[in-house]
């Protein structure tokens, strides 16, 4: 399904330059569900953000369904994201001046998303935030609003999410319901990425990679 | 819809950005409408004081001109047709006259003759006149109006025939003080001189010339199409009325870039902090899907609107600064002082533009950063 070819990816700092990935081969298959763990500043971001279509690798291919991400045109990687991918990120990155349904709808400003509103309504009940639906994201609780960024993410029906730490902000109990919904979203056939540097998701993985200084640790 | 919720969210943002913008559409239009009003104060005034040009009859004797205030020659009033027809010399008014000295009640008095309509360059916009003195009706000078004892509604006899005195005149402290004004037609049959004018006066006659010698090329012109005629140039007052108009061009041209700068920089600053404030915002809408167009859409619009509202606030703001402050300082042309609606046009569609390009920098530093580097933010 996705396929990740010798990516490179190098930031400038200053004068020097700063390697954060070297020379990342993986291949994830649907219905996976791959923890990507490391410590801070490993590029457990870095290769999520690259394999989202987010940030272009210093050299690599990241290949999905056969087409090489990097070759496609913003406009179609921008297309291959608001059909393929939903994102979820530590801080949540809701917009404060929508409230939960409107940020849930957000990917329906887009042309090539269409949105059902009984979608929405199925999936806030799922996630028990049907009652905080007219609320603005300053009066939900950091469980609340994660469980709403993951709605937001599978709203779209995506066939990979790319979790980055998403539980990092969250305590045991919250993070155990993020964690039992996106195993859901693996079992129904969904394949999840998920970058943390916790134990807590351990059980959930089908497989565990480690990065390690920007290189994969067999 | 997502743009009003932002800026219902961020209020001071927008507020601010309005402020920059009404700001500088209020000064404009303000300074644009009083700067009109001054220059027509100065035409209202410098026309009381007398015309730029006087054209008479070719063969006057300038002595006699001088000394009486009038020639005692005259010409064809379709000089006047033909200075209308010609398009080489360029004028705002022009008015025939005919003046002749007679004794009323053993007074030395002049009576003018004045046209009842002033005529323009064809095409142009029809003005106010200055005497529109009816049939049968005269204006009369302050002194003899004093010295006789005549009021307003009086009937006086002039040459034998009734005239009623439809107007006195406020002392003058010239020769006009002793004169009797009518409707030229009126004028000419009373001392028999039917088509016959002693005098065009010509307003903003030649302000403008190339070759700096607007009394010659005025003569060129006059001579070949009405040869019968002169003219003279009260240099002083076209001079002073050029003058004024270009140091009021002068000083917008200097002043109006300044404020333009300030305010694209304001505006830009604006935008730079609602940028920065939605950077996790422009991160996700990338994840989401948004292409770096769909994003700058977001804040072009947002500028636009400011644009937009700081026009019209602007315009309404500077035209009623104009109105409460103009009458004070410009007593004689405040009638002048009225809201221009084609300011209002050009602010409505160039506000916007000039709000959104003000935001141009900013919109592009933020979409084209990495989107990894917007959400660790």
């Amino acid at each position: 399904m996705l396929e990740i070819k010798s990516i490179a990816k190098t930031f400038k700092s200053g004068k020097n330059d700063v390697v954060a990935l070297n020379d990342i081969h993986l291949r994830v298959e649907k219905s996976e569900f791959v923890l990507i763990k490391g410590e801070s500043g490993s590029g457990k971001s870095t290769l999520l953000f690259i394999m989202g279509g987010m940030l272009n690798p210093t050299f690599g291919n990241v290949v999905v369904n056969g087409k090489d991400l990097f070759s496609l045109s913003e406009k179609n990687r921008g297309k291959y994201r608001a059909n393929e991918i939903g994102f979820v990120f530590q801080s949540y990155h809701l917009l404060p001046y929508l409230n939960v349904y409107e940020n849930i709808m957000l990917p329906n400003e887009l042309a090539e998303t269409k949105i059902d509103k009984e979608a929405v309504f199925k999936i806030v009940e799922e996630l028990g935030i049907k009652d905080r639906l007219y609320h603005k994201p300053s009066q939900l609780s950091a469980g609340e609003k994660q469980r709403v960024a993951l709605a937001r993410a599978l709203i779209i029906n995506p066939s990979l999410i790319l979790a980055d730490e998403p539980t990092g902000n969250l305590d045991e109990r919250n993070t155990l319901e993020v964690m039992k919904y996106l195993k859901i979203f693996q079992e129904k056939g969904g394949t999840v990425i998920m970058a943390t540097h916790g134990n807590l998701a351990d059980s959930y993985a089908t497989r565990t990679i480690r990065l390690h200084k920007g290189e994969l640790i067999k | 819809m997502l743009i009003l919720k932002e800026i219902k969210h961020r209020k001071f943002n927008f507020i601010m950005g309005l402020v920059g913008m009404i700001a500088i559409v209020s000064l404009v239009v303000a300074f644009y409408t009083m700067t009109r009003a001054t220059q027509k104060e100065t035409i209202r005034l410098t026309r009381d004081m007398g015309f730029n040009v006087r054209i008479i009859p070719g063969e006057t004797d300038i002595n006699q001109f001088w000394a009486d205030g009038y020639s005692n020659l005259s010409m064809s009033q379709e000089v006047v047709d033909k200075l209308v027809d010609q398009k080489s010399v360029n004028y705002a008014h022009l008015t025939a006259s005919l003046h002749k000295r007679v004794l009323f009640r053993g007074k030395d008095v002049v009576l003018s003759g004045i046209s009842s309509e002033e005529r323009e360059p064809s095409g142009a916009k029809k003005s106010k006149m200055i005497f529109a003195i009816e049939k049968d009706k005269v204006y009369l000078g302050y002194s003899i109006a004093n010295q006789f004892n005549i009021k307003e509604g009086d009937v006086i006899k002039v040459l034998e025939q009734d005239f009623e005195v439809s107007k006195t005149l406020a002392e003058s402290g010239s020769d006009e003080d002793i004169r009797i004004y009518f409707n030229l037609k009126s004028l000419q049959e009373l001392i028999n001189m039917e088509g016959q004018i002693n005098e065009v006066m010509a307003i903003n006659c030649m302000c403008s010339t190339k070759n700096g010698d607007p009394l010659g090329e005025l003569r060129t012109e006059l001579q070949k199409i009405a040869p019968e005629a002169e003219v003279l140039m009260k240099n002083s007052v076209a001079d002073a009325r050029e003058k004024q108009r270009k140091m009021t061009d002068k000083y917008f041209a200097f002043l109006f870039p300044i404020i333009l700068i300030i305010c694209a920089l304001w505006l830009g600053s604006v935008t730079m902090t609602n940028v920065k404030e939605r950077t996790s915002e422009i991160g996700v809408m990338r994840a989401i899907g948004f292409t770096s167009w769909k994003i700058s859409k977001q804040f072009f619009l947002r500028a636009l609107l400011i644009g937009l509202f700081g026009a019209i606030i602007g315009f309404a703001i500077g035209t009623i600064v104009s109105y409460q402050i103009g009458p004070s300082i410009f007593s004689v042309a405040k009638t002048y002082i009225k809201p221009n609606y084609i300011m209002l046009l050009l602010a409505v569609v160039i506000g916007p533009l000039f709000a959104a390009l003000s935001s141009l920098l900013p919109v592009l530093w933020a979409v084209n950063r990495d989107s990894a580097e917007l959400l660790k933010e």
